[in-house]
């Protein structure tokens, strides 16, 4: 373009032009422009981006990737609750029953069922030693049984010890050592609150991108063809619409999650995306309706434009401002479904962390006083969803300002 | 007719030869309002304007957009939105002895639709479409004047009756989306002098009313100004309009007033080179320039240049580019249970345009007209007939056959802000049809035919880096015929191209559109309801209502001796201007 | 009108197959044998043969088809795979508690959003509609479970000011007592993202015309906003509320769950842990169904609010 402009000055005699020639700002420069005027707006944009590079850290495993270590004690407090915590923490576990642990796996099944009556259970069984519910963490006085807390949580220090002494035993590695508080508490077998948050984050961003990039996808696309053909094409995605738009969404994807056995990240994602195309559908749909009675629409028709060429070329740039905005919305949303499809244990595997799981962990341990994870998760998850949220209202500002009054002439 | 004619020249006898005296109704002094646009850039819309409202007079404010003056109008109520509209302190709207600028809202409310009253341009919006006349009517009765139940309600079929509504016993129970454009106005003024105010604010009432409906509403606020001792203050871009009706005028531009004074003066001997040259560049009914004169004619002192007339008409000897015969076009839409109800929009219309001519096509709205000019283009389907150019069927080919006859006839569309895509640049714009019809060797010959034609249609040259929403409405106009042009067609539809344009504009596009068929030999085909500006284009008029053409001939004949009784009350309505008012006057 | 309604019921019919299908692709063709899925669930052989049977397992697939449409229009969809209830006498067991907390739910979270969406469009602009905005924001960020597991730890584990779970035999004391904190959750998770909604409804009627012929006929802001704008406003409210009911019934079922309240809801979680297919088909079709007729209702009741529509 700028080079056009060069020539042309070049081959017409010289005039004295007044008109210094600059870019025209286009839809996006303007967009930008106003977006950065939007203190609220940019800083949401930075958290998000924040927590991208969070996501891209972690699934690139350069931090958290020992999420899954035990490196601390069982319940482990917060660091900045103090070592007293410790000491309560160590005897209210202490007061538990034994019998508790089960296999890995199976655990979040079986929790699932009946979470209350599980606690429940437990609290019965723990009635008639120290109450661990009445005892937040630090604030009690705790039974000074200040012994050790490694003696029982480690099973397999006699195995340790025989490693150290060359006998080359194949055993899982463990640390010799662990922590009695951990940044922000630990689970309830030790592991480290923060790192499972952020590894956390890696699952519920990821999932929640790429089902929002292909539902988006199929609602515009779906959603451009019948708006812009009509008649029976209309017809025939309006009724493939309204039989998936009559299965209230949840339903749908519990139905679908039902149906497919096997658990994973991509089957997640392809729930949630196969089911949520409905919204950005309509949408686009009414959109290509109203453009393509727009005169432009008219106008390139009369210049010779085929159907495709006006579809994607002449419309499309019209409506991808409102694909953005529905994109920014389904992340949303879709973060949302996951941590309640995982808390349900129909989401990710359970070797895959995310933040439903974390809660489902919470919900129990909340009952024993150990609000760490809960927390964690939580505001987590209300960080970045909050940001999101107040992201795409920035974007749709940005991108399609209504002028608020009258300024008539 | 005879009482319209009685009621014309009483309107125009009783028309005020004197300036104000002291004793204005409202008296505007040094009124400055500026808006807010965002953070860091304020707008000034009106800079400081002083004028009068006198009483049982009409005023009429006129300007084009972009002037102020509505800006004017709602500053006079305190309906400027307060988010981001500023009126200055120092300026003063006195009424009744108080500054209606700063007084305490409840006092402002209770002058509102009882001592001033307000109506607006778009009716269908300006009524609240889910409550019905009566309840609409009967809430401002009871906020002033206490009327309630059964008073309220007789009261309230009265002012119908006498704004015009037929059987409003039955209308005041209507909802406003099932009442037509003319009613919905007549509605809003029956609520606008329900409480018998002293000053009815009209702004811009009639400009989205077909022309005989105008006509029709016009009389009436005339009407009731005389009968009620009202005085009006009337917005409007429309000269023509203000010639008819007006005592005093004040004329504006970009938030100044250019000229003030009695209607007499105003247009008998303008002052003023803006208000010289609005006066002069509409198309007038009783002369034909070879060029339109324009502001900048006026502006620069020139004064209007090749005034000489240019001879219009068709021959039988004529060549003819194109043959319609018997084109019709419905619309279908479901009723009932499996049925389908057809809408004839065009039924059974046949022309001939002749080569480097200009066919003029009016009505009102619904009569057609734009749907004849679709079909041509085959935007729309024809439902039958055929359309002979260069000797085969336009209509009857196949979608491949007519690409290639495509370019040979182009459409230019009414809306200046709907018919460029936003998200082109002005090159893409114009590149486009040269490159899916194959027009220029490359890309750079393709750049510079661009260049050539910006140059042709009088815009920079830089025009094509730029995108549309940096042109205003006629500029944009160019640009759609440059787009057009860059096809070398042989018939152009202008498709009220000149309608949403502004009276100075739309004199500049004319002479663009003539110069253009001067030079190449297009022929046009001209759709408006605007029947002086059509009648200074075309050749040949052809009248059309509901589907039907009404009435073909030349254009001087048809306004000099309408046949049928359509033709007839079309021409009639038209606004007269000054120059009609006092020849009636006269009579 | 009736001519409408009989054509819409017409046109009902084509989505109603659809769902049938779409769910009998779901369950019988992805889903597959289900002696694969029961297989750990049920060990009796026997039972999993009379399943399979049943379903016309072994059969071409136009044959389980029939079979499933018949079940529909019969509604009898045999028995629950893991407790052997029958299916229909499940969803009609359950379909009283669900309401007993949705009714009340719906009526009291719309008029508390309307109130207060229009409280806010009244004052738009100033701190207070930032500051509501906001929180609403940031409360539609915080997911349901944690609503759900805090305040039952805080209001009914710790506080003790209701019961933690259960549900009784009484109406009305399941209507005071048990529905209670379950009602309050869900307004909080509902008013946030209505109000949000009904505000840009309301904020959209405030910049209309007729507004500006209201101002101009000397109307308060107060009745503007009350008489004017909020019939005008009702209409999208409600065509977006009957267009929501049907997920509302299951909107709810995390609720249902944690507080164990025999609904609909919680019938769902348990089938699709058991994966109880049977049931599963069942509530989506009927739901299904209920929801096309909702929307047909929806439509009349905007016809009927809307003076403008026009129905063909």
């Amino acid at each position: 373009m700028a080079t056009h402009a060069a020539a042309l000055q070049e081959r017409r005699p010289p005039v004295a032009r007044k008109i210094p020639h600059t870019v025209s700002p286009r839809l996006w420069t303007l967009a930008w422009r106003r977006l950065r005027s939007d203190r609220v707006g940019m800083v949401s944009l930075v958290i998000v981006a924040l927590f991208i590079v969070m996501m891209i850290l972690s699934g690139a495993g350069l931090i958290a990737s020992d999420w899954n270590r035990e490196v601390g004690v069982n319940y482990a407090p917060p660091t900045f609750l103090g070592s007293e915590a410790a000491a309560g923490a160590s005897a209210a576990r202490s007061g538990l029953p034994e019998t508790e642990t089960v296999p890995q796996g199976a655990e979040y099944k079986s929790n699932v069922v009946d979470p209350i009556g599980d606690i429940i259970e437990k609290l019965k069984a723990g009635k008639g030693e120290a109450q661990p519910a009445a005892a937040p963490p630090g604030k009690s006085a705790a039974p000074a049984t200040s012994e050790s807390s490694d003696e029982s949580v480690d099973p397999l220090a006699s195995v340790m010890a025989d490693i150290r002494a060359g006998k080359g035993v194949e055993a899982e590695a463990k640390p010799v050592e662990r922590k009695a508080t951990l940044p922000f508490g630990g689970d309830k077998w030790g592991r480290d609150v923060v790192k499972k948050t952020i590894k956390g984050s890696e699952t519920s961003i990821f999932v929640g991108l790429a089902s929002a990039v292909l539902a988006t996808f199929l609602g515009t696309v779906f959603g451009a063809i019948a708006g812009y053909f009509g008649k029976w094409v209309d017809d025939a995605f309006n009724w493939f619409y309204s039989v998936f738009n009559s299965v209230p969404y949840l339903l749908l994807i519990l139905a679908v999650a039902a149906v497919l056995q096997q658990k994973g990240i991509i089957t997640v994602i392809l729930i949630l995306g196969l089911t949520g195309w409905t919204g950005v559908f309509r949408l686009l749909r009414a959109e290509y309706l109203k453009h393509k009675g727009r005169e432009y629409v008219q106008a390139a028709d009369a210049v010779g434009a085929s159907n495709a060429r006006r579809m994607f070329v002449h419309i499309f740039p019209n409506v991808s401002h409102v694909v953005l905005v529905q994109l920014s919305i389904l992340v949303v949303g879709f973060i949302k479904a996951e941590v309640i499809l995982s808390f349900l244990g129909f989401g990710v595997p359970v070797d895959v962390v995310s933040w439903g799981s974390m809660l489902n962990e919470a919900q129990n341990e909340l009952i024993l006083g150990k609000w760490w994870q809960l927390v964690a998760a939580t505001v987590a998850m209300a960080v970045l969803v909050t940001a999101f949220s107040l992201f795409t209202d920035a974007l749709r500002d940005a991108l399609d300002p209504k002028l608020k009054g009258r300024a008539g002439a | 007719m005879a009482n319209d004619d009685i009621r014309e020249s009483a309107n125009a006898r009783s028309r005020a030869v004197d300036p104000p005296s002291g004793d204005a109704l409202v008296s505007v002094r040094n009124l400055r309002v500026t808006f807010r646009l965002d953070r860091n850039t304020t707008f000034e819309a009106v800079k400081g304007i002083s004028f009068d409202i006198p009483r049982n007079r009409t005023v009429a404010l006129v300007g084009e957009s972009g002037s102020g003056k509505s800006v004017t109008s709602l500053a006079m109520l305190g309906l400027l939105p307060p988010e981001n509209s500023i009126v200055d302190p120092s300026s003063q709207i006195v009424y009744g002895g108080r500054n209606l600028v700063g007084l305490p809202i409840s006092e402002l409310r209770a002058l509102r639709g009882a001592d001033i009253s307000m109506i607006f341009q778009e009716p269908m919006t300006s009524l609240n479409p889910v409550f019905t006349v009566g309840w609409q009517l009967e809430e401002v009765l009871r906020l002033h004047v206490g009327m309630t139940g059964r008073a309220a309600r007789k009261r309230s079929i009265e002012v119908l009756r006498e704004v015009g509504i037929p059987e409003p016993e039955r209308r005041i129970d209507a909802y406003p989306s099932q009442l037509s454009g003319g009613q919905q106005q007549r509605v809003m003024i029956a609520m606008a002098i329900a409480c018998e105010p002293k000053i009815l604010i009209a702004d811009e009432p009639t400009t989205a009313l077909d022309v005989t409906i105008q006509k029709q509403i016009l009389d009436l606020i005339a009407d009731l100004q005389r009968r009620r001792h009202m005085s009006v203050l009337f917005i409007t871009h429309d000269l023509a309009v203000v010639g008819e009706i007006a005592d005093y005028v004040v004329v504006m531009r970009n938030g100044e007033i250019r000229e003030q004074g009695v209607a007499k003066t105003v247009f008998e001997a303008p002052q003023d080179t803006y208000t010289k040259a609005l006066l002069r560049c509409r198309p007038q009914l009783d002369r034909r320039p070879v060029r339109l004169p324009v502001i900048d004619d006026y502006i620069h002192g020139t004064g209007p240049k090749h005034t000489e007339e240019r001879k219009r008409g068709v021959r039988p000897s004529d060549p003819i580019v194109l043959d319609v015969k018997n084109l019709g076009k419905s619309f279908y839409s479901r009723e009932g249970l499996f049925g389908q109800r057809e809408f004839k929009a065009v039924k059974n219309v046949s022309f001939q345009l002749p080569k480097g001519k200009t066919l003029g096509l009016v009505g009102e709205s619904g009569s057609g007209k734009t749907t004849v000019g679709l079909t041509l283009m085959r935007l729309h389907e024809a439902t039958s007939g055929e359309a002979i150019f260069e000797g085969r069927d336009l209509l009857a080919m196949s979608p491949k056959e007519f690409m290639a006859y495509k370019r040979r006839i182009q459409i230019i569309f009414q809306n200046p802000y709907a018919s460029l895509n936003p998200r082109f640049t002005v090159g893409q714009i114009l590149v486009e049809p040269m490159q899916i019809h194959g027009i220029g060797d490359s890309s750079q010959a393709r750049t510079d035919m661009a260049f050539e034609l910006l140059d042709k249609v009088g815009l920079p040259e830089v025009s094509f880096y730029k995108y549309p929403h940096e042109f205003s409405g006629g500029q944009r106009q160019r640009i759609a015929i440059a787009r057009c042009l860059t096809m070398k067609p042989d018939i152009l539809i202008c498709d009220e191209s000149v309608s949403a344009l502004d009276v100075s504009v739309q004199a500049q596009v004319l002479n663009l559109l003539q110069d253009l068929q001067d030079e190449y030999g297009l022929s046009y085909i001209f759709i408006s309801h605007d029947l002086a500006v059509v009648k200074y284009i075309s050749d040949e008029v052809m009248v059309m209502n509901e589907g039907q053409i009404v009435e073909i001939a030349n254009s001087d004949e048809i306004y000099r001796h309408p046949k049928m009784p359509y033709t007839r009350k079309l021409l009639a309505s038209i606004p007269k201007g000054w120059q009609g008012a006092q020849t009636r006057a006269n009579d | 009108m009736s001519a409408y309604i009989v054509r819409r019921m017409w046109q009902m019919i084509p989505t109603m197959l659809g769902v049938v299908l779409l769910v009998f692709v779901l369950f019988n063709w992805v889903g597959g044998d289900p002696a694969y899925v029961l297989a750990g669930k049920i060990s009796n052989q026997e039972q999993i043969d009379n399943i399979r049977r049943q379903l016309g397992v072994d059969q071409p697939y136009w044959v389980q088809l029939g079979i499933f449409l018949k079940q529909i229009v019969t509604a009898d969809f045999g028995a629950s795979w893991s407790t052997n209830e029958r299916v229909s006498h499940i969803l009609l067991t359950r379909l009283g508690p669900s309401l007993t907390v949705l009714v009340p739910l719906t009526i009291l979270s719309t008029l508390i959003s309307i109130g207060l969406a229009l409280a806010v469009a009244y004052v738009r602009g100033s701190l207070t509609d930032r500051m509501v905005m906001i929180v609403c924001t940031v409360g539609l960020s915080v997911s349901i479970l944690v609503y759900i597991i805090v305040f039952q730890y805080v209001f009914a584990y710790k506080l003790g000011w209701f019961p933690v779970q259960g549900w009784g035999d009484s109406f009305i004391q399941n209507l005071f007592v048990y529905a209670s904190l379950p009602i309050l959750i869900g307004l909080v998770v509902s008013i946030a993202p209505d109000l949000r909604l009904y505000r840009t409804f309301v904020l959209d009627e405030i910049n209309q015309d007729y507004v500006r012929t209201a101002r101009a006929k000397g109307v308060s802001e107060n009745r503007i906003m009350w008489i004017h704008v909020l019939r005008n406003a009702s209409i999208p409210i409600i065509t977006n509320l009957m267009a929501g009911l049907p997920s509302l019934l299951l909107g709810q079922f995390l609720i249902e769950r944690f507080f164990s309240i025999p609904g609909i809801g919680r019938e769902v979680i348990l089938a699709v842990e058991r994966s109880d297919f049977p049931v599963i088909k069942a509530i989506t079709v009927y739901v299904a169904v209920a929801t096309i007729f909702t929307n047909l209702l929806a439509d009349l009741t905007y016809k009927a609010v809307d003076p403008r529509v026009q129905l063909k």
